[in-house]
């Protein structure tokens, strides 16, 4: 608890070195914020025309919205996936690059990390917002999900938080765990049902049935990965418009904060030692 | 007597000296091991006091374990053993301008600094003026400060660290900042803060300078404290040690 006091003592500190971030950012550039778009815009035009056109990946229409747009279906769980990876992948680094400033002043570390997941969630609030604007002219009703959309969002935030600190930490003592996290982002996607639907894991998982004669099922496998229902809970909000099932927000909120947790104690028992270790 | 502003009671710090590192996975595992080392004392057991409101020294040749020493009493190195307490709130100022980002300006730099070294916006906002005309750079204050000549870059920072007005200020070689006109308003500033009852610490290799500013000082070598005490004589019997060796 004293713990968490330091860190909102230091809330003002987080602010200013977000604001560095996001200003630092895309400074002495013509499109400023706008080239934060380009990035999630090109993903989908490469998916889009690859899985929705050439393989025909179709997944089923929103119900009860009514949605079929592939497009519209992929950027639902996209957003919040490049939030994910963007978050471990900046902060992956963030003490490693900040070494000089380590050594130099006391300040509460944690902060460093936590000021590029503040960033990077101001990308994707910029990139959720337009999203919601295409939602609603594609004839989706997302107005009343909002709240839980929010909440939502905070619970990834936090889960991608945890596991940022610990990457961070991990790369002090190895200098390849940013190669790695880059590495498993790239496997994490695909295991994720973000360009193709998760009926078709079920499906393949129904016709082979249990494995190795245990009564566990290659979707009961597949689910272990708790993006699995993170993403499940942003396409049921935003492109079915209805409500999730409790068991998968309980789900999301374990994983959230069991990795937030975990990954401040670990941030916190290595914190002294930062300025020797680096 | 009143309470110390800082009190060093049996402080120790070892570091690792690495005869081989792994810092990737595949040495370690290689190697089957992270790290050969040795351990090396670079504090011994060191203990003083500083007083408050008064200027304090800290002397030694290169090696001695000065700086050590001072980044445990900026809190960026914890000690080994030994526990060190503090009277007051604490800034340090171990290198300028350091946490400057030099896309921003002058003026978003001055609130980014001012906030790592502790202020809130509201003490920012109201010296404001004041850090930027002890710095001198008003003209420039909404340029990139990586326009900054070294000069201004490091006035800048020591202007922001100045006005922290912090109950114990820890500097190093701060006196070998900017021109002599800008020394001499760093050491009216030092006059001023002493007069207001605060504890300046500082690490500096002029030993004039010491004898001029401090009234304590602590001599160091080689992790132990050689003898603590008024500064003229501690300061003597460095230079003693030193005449006597050559």
């Amino acid at each position: 608890m004293s713990y968490l006091n330091e860190v909102l003592a230091a809330r003002e500190l987080l602010a200013n070195l977000t604001m560095r971030e996001i200003r630092g950012k895309y400074s002495r550039t013509v499109f400023g914020q706008l080239w934060s778009l380009v990035n999630p815009l090109v993903l989908m035009l490469i998916y889009t025309l690859v899985f929705g056109f050439i393989l025909k990946v179709q997944p089923a229409p929103g119900n009860p919205s009514g949605l079929d747009v592939f497009a519209l279906w992929l950027l639902c769980a996209l957003l919040p996936w490049t939030f994910f990876a963007t978050v471990l992948t900046q902060t992956v680094g963030s003490l490693v690059t900040h070494a000089n400033l380590i050594q130099k002043v006391y300040f509460t570390r944690i902060v460093l990390p936590l000021s590029v997941v503040g960033s990077s969630a101001y990308t994707w609030l910029f990139e959720m917002f337009i999203l919601l604007v295409a939602l609603t002219i594609g004839g989706a009703r997302v107005l009343p999900w909002l709240p839980l959309l929010v909440l939502q969002m905070l619970l990834l935030a936090l889960f991608a938080a945890g596991l940022a600190l610990m990457a961070a930490i991990a790369n002090v003592y190895f200098r390849d765990t940013q190669y790695i996290v880059g590495l498993l982002l790239q496997l994490w996607l695909y295991l994720t049902p973000i360009i193709y639907p998760l009926s078709l894991v079920t499906k393949q998982s129904d016709q082979v049935g249990p494995v190795l004669g245990t009564t566990v099922t290659i979707a009961d496998i597949y689910s272990l990965n708790p993006m699995v229902h993170f993403v499940g809970i942003f396409r049921n909000l935003l492109y079915d418009n209805r409500a999730p099932e409790v068991a998968e927000w309980l789900i999301c909120t374990a994983w959230a904060f069991a990795s937030i947790v975990v990954g401040a104690l670990i941030f916190r028992r290595n914190e002294m030692r930062l300025a020797e270790l680096l | 007597m009143s309470e110390p502003a800082v009190r060093v009671e049996h402080v120790s710090k070892s570091f690792r000296l690495y005869h081989e590192r792994n810092q990737t996975l595949k040495s370690a595992v290689m190697r089957r091991r992270v790290s050969v080392h040795d351990d090396f004392w670079a504090l011994k057991d060191v203990s003083f006091e500083v007083p408050a409101g008064s200027t304090f020294g800290i002397i030694g040749s290169n090696g001695s374990g000065k700086s050590t020493l001072l980044k445990c009493l900026a809190k960026i190195y914890v000690p080994t053993s030994g526990a060190i307490t503090y009277n007051g709130r604490l800034a340090a100022m171990l290198e300028v301008g350091s946490g400057f980002h030099p896309e921003l300006s002058g003026r978003e730099n001055v609130f980014l600094n001012g906030s790592i070294l502790g202020m809130s916006r509201k003490e920012i906002v109201s010296k404001f003026d004041e850090i930027v005309e002890f710095s001198g750079v008003s003209e420039f204050i909404d340029q990139p400060v990586k326009n900054y000549s070294s000069g201004m870059y490091v006035r800048l920072g020591f202007s922001i660290a100045i006005t922290v007005e912090p109950d114990i200020l820890v500097v190093d070689e701060v006196l070998s900042v900017g021109d002599a006109e800008f020394q001499a308003k760093c050491f009216a500033k030092f006059r001023e803060f002493r007069q207001s009852g605060r504890t300046v610490i500082m690490v500096s290799h002029s030993l004039d300078s010491i004898t001029q500013m401090c009234q304590k000082a602590v001599w160091i070598n080689r992790g132990t404290v050689m003898a603590v005490g008024d500064a003229a004589m501690t300061v003597k019997s460095y230079r003693d040690s030193l005449s006597g060796s050559l």
